[in-house]
């Protein structure tokens, strides 16, 4: 297995993915949360809470977890590359224990994940960091807090590259495995989210688990000022935590499980 | 059936233009009794055949014949429905050290566009848990150490069959299975090829090389198989097949036509000599 994830490794960095990786975390992370904390919340359409306030900052650092999508897609081309350029086979020559394989590449994946999450919510930090500053109010939370929530956000972006990898193992061509991603957390779980009813399980979705873990119901609590329902309930962050780590268990054990039978063709 | 392994050593393991194939635990290839089928479609029915070590066993067949999947079986790739495809008496996923025992040169085993040559070679080191020391040796040995720190993606059809190549002998193994390896190779690198295997032929190493050129392999080869819609329907020694009387076109022909008398339609009767027969 120490071969399997050295072998790995040392393909992840024969390319400039981790490299392009990391500049991503640093765009996504700082950009969006960056650009919100200048404008200052509070000069937003309808006008937002301002970093003065733990709700304000709540948002403009979980705007970050919007962009969860890429580690997802991040995962997702790595992994589905291995088939377009047709080094799955190179890869299962080397190493007949698929299963193992696949192991290691959701291994080495959950620590890009893990680097992903923390270049991300570093610069979103400073860029919050920065806004208020430059507005010259005070954080509207102790940097304790600050740091956990960051953290938790980090945690989701590692999880969220281990299911786009998942999805990449599962679907193979790479359009395919894009458009499932994107489809997914684009469109469907938006769907669910406001249809009556079927919202009860939003908890439950990766997305949901993911609003609760990071405390970020924005998005929720926006749809449901505009439309006569309640808006979809979260759980708690640990609840949420573990929904979202049971996911990306369910996506590794499908992703180790399924390819071992298939033929390259 | 049980095969034993003999190890033995060649008297040429020092000799300078191989350096780096070293002796070898020789790894004899027992394909029997395959059959696979591939949605509506019996892509191979019975094929069976050996090819012993130290000696260089063509694959001939018409496109379609089942060359490919009868290799990816082999290599653990794509599974059987029956018969057995044994590489020193293992099948591919039971073998200890796989790309230590058997390299392949496949259609199916690529490398990425982004890599340069040596990060590619590096990366497969490790994962078959090869000594970091062969990226250089096999580079060498394929003649492309020039080209070791260029992306991938640059390479021309002959610099990534040689590439291929390379990454095959990464564990410096026993055997080396090619699927129509001389695709895209130019005149020259077919040579190149040709002498490249019968040297480790030479050294005990057992070759498995596909085509459906026959006057591609007729110079290279000591053994012949011939598939024919899923079925082997000749195998044995390149001279014996030859000494049928009539000539190598006629046989193989009239091997993979299944129809002994009937004439063969012209189109395909003469063969260009320079193409061979493409079916």
């Amino acid at each position: 297995m120490t071969r399997l994830l050295r072998g790995e490794v040392a393909k992840l960095f024969a390319t400039r993915l981790p490299l392009w990786s990391l500049v991503t975390a640093a765009l996504c992370g700082g950009g969006l949360t960056g650009l919100l904390s200048l404008i200052g919340p509070e000069n937003a359409t309808p006008p937002l809470p301002g970093l003065g306030a733990a709700e304000g900052v709540g948002i403009v650092v979980g705007m970050s977890g919007l962009l969860l999508f890429v580690p997802a897609l991040i995962g997702t081309i790595a992994v589905t590359g291995e088939y377009r350029h047709r080094t799955i086979g190179t890869t299962f020559l080397a190493a007949p224990r698929r299963g193992r394989v696949l192991a290691a590449k959701l291994i080495v994946f959950g620590g890009l994940g893990v680097g992903y999450g923390v270049v991300s919510s570093l610069f979103a930090g400073l860029a919050v960091a920065a806004g208020a500053a430059v507005q010259g109010v005070e954080l509207g939370v102790p940097l304790a807090d600050l740091v956990a929530l960051l953290a938790r956000i980090a945690l989701a972006a590692a999880v969220y590259m281990v299911l786009g990898v998942a999805i990449g193992a599962l679907a193979r061509h790479q359009l395919l495995a894009v458009g499932i991603v994107l489809g997914y957390f684009y469109f469907l779980e938006h769907v669910l989210m406001i249809i009556p009813g079927v919202n009860v399980i939003h908890p439950f979705l990766p997305g949901g688990a993911t609003a609760a873990l990071t405390d970020f119901t924005f998005l929720g609590d926006a749809i449901a000022e505009q439309l006569p329902m309640a808006a979809a309930s979260t759980t708690s962050p640990l609840v949420g935590a573990l929904v979202l780590l049971g996911y990306a268990v369910v996506a590794a054990w499908l992703a180790i499980a399924i390819p071992l039978r298939r033929d390259l063709r | 059936m049980i095969i034993l392994t003999v190890r033995t050593f060649s008297l040429l393991s020092n000799e300078y233009a191989t350096e780096g194939i070293r002796s070898m635990i020789t790894a004899q290839i027992e394909v029997s009794g395959l059959a696979k089928r591939i949605g509506d479609v019996e892509a191979v029915r019975d094929v069976t055949f050996v090819a012993a070590p130290g000696r260089v066993t063509g694959f001939l067949g018409p496109n379609g014949a089942g060359k490919s999947t009868t290799l990816r079986i082999l290599l653990g790739l794509a599974r059987s429905d029956s018969g057995t495809a044994l590489i020193g008496g293992r099948r591919y996923a039971e073998l200890p050290d796989p790309t230590g025992t058997v390299g392949a040169v496949l259609d199916l085993a690529g490398a990425h566009p982004a890599m340069t040559a040596r990060g590619h070679l590096r990366a497969y080191c490790a994962l078959g848990g090869h000594d970091a020391g062969r990226v250089e040796a096999v580079a060498e040995l394929t003649g492309m150490s020039e080209y070791l720190d260029r992306r991938v993606g640059g390479f021309s059809t002959g610099m990534r069959q040689r590439l291929s190549l390379a990454t095959a002998l990464l564990g410096d193994p026993a055997a080396l299975v090619l699927d129509e390896p001389s695709n895209g190779l130019d005149p020259a690198g077919i040579v190149w090829l040709r002498t490249f295997l019968r040297e480790f032929a030479a050294k005990g190493g057992t070759v498995l090389i596909s085509s459906h050129v026959l006057t591609e392999l007729q110079h290279g080869i000591d053994d012949l198989v011939l598939i024919d819609r899923g079925r082997t329907t000749w195998s044995g020694p390149l001279d014996a097949f030859t000494a049928r009387g009539t000539s190598l076109e006629e046989a193989f022909l009239e091997l993979t036509s299944g129809v002994e008398s009937s004439p063969v339609p012209t189109a395909t009767a003469t063969p260009n000599a320079t193409e061979g027969i493409r079916a």
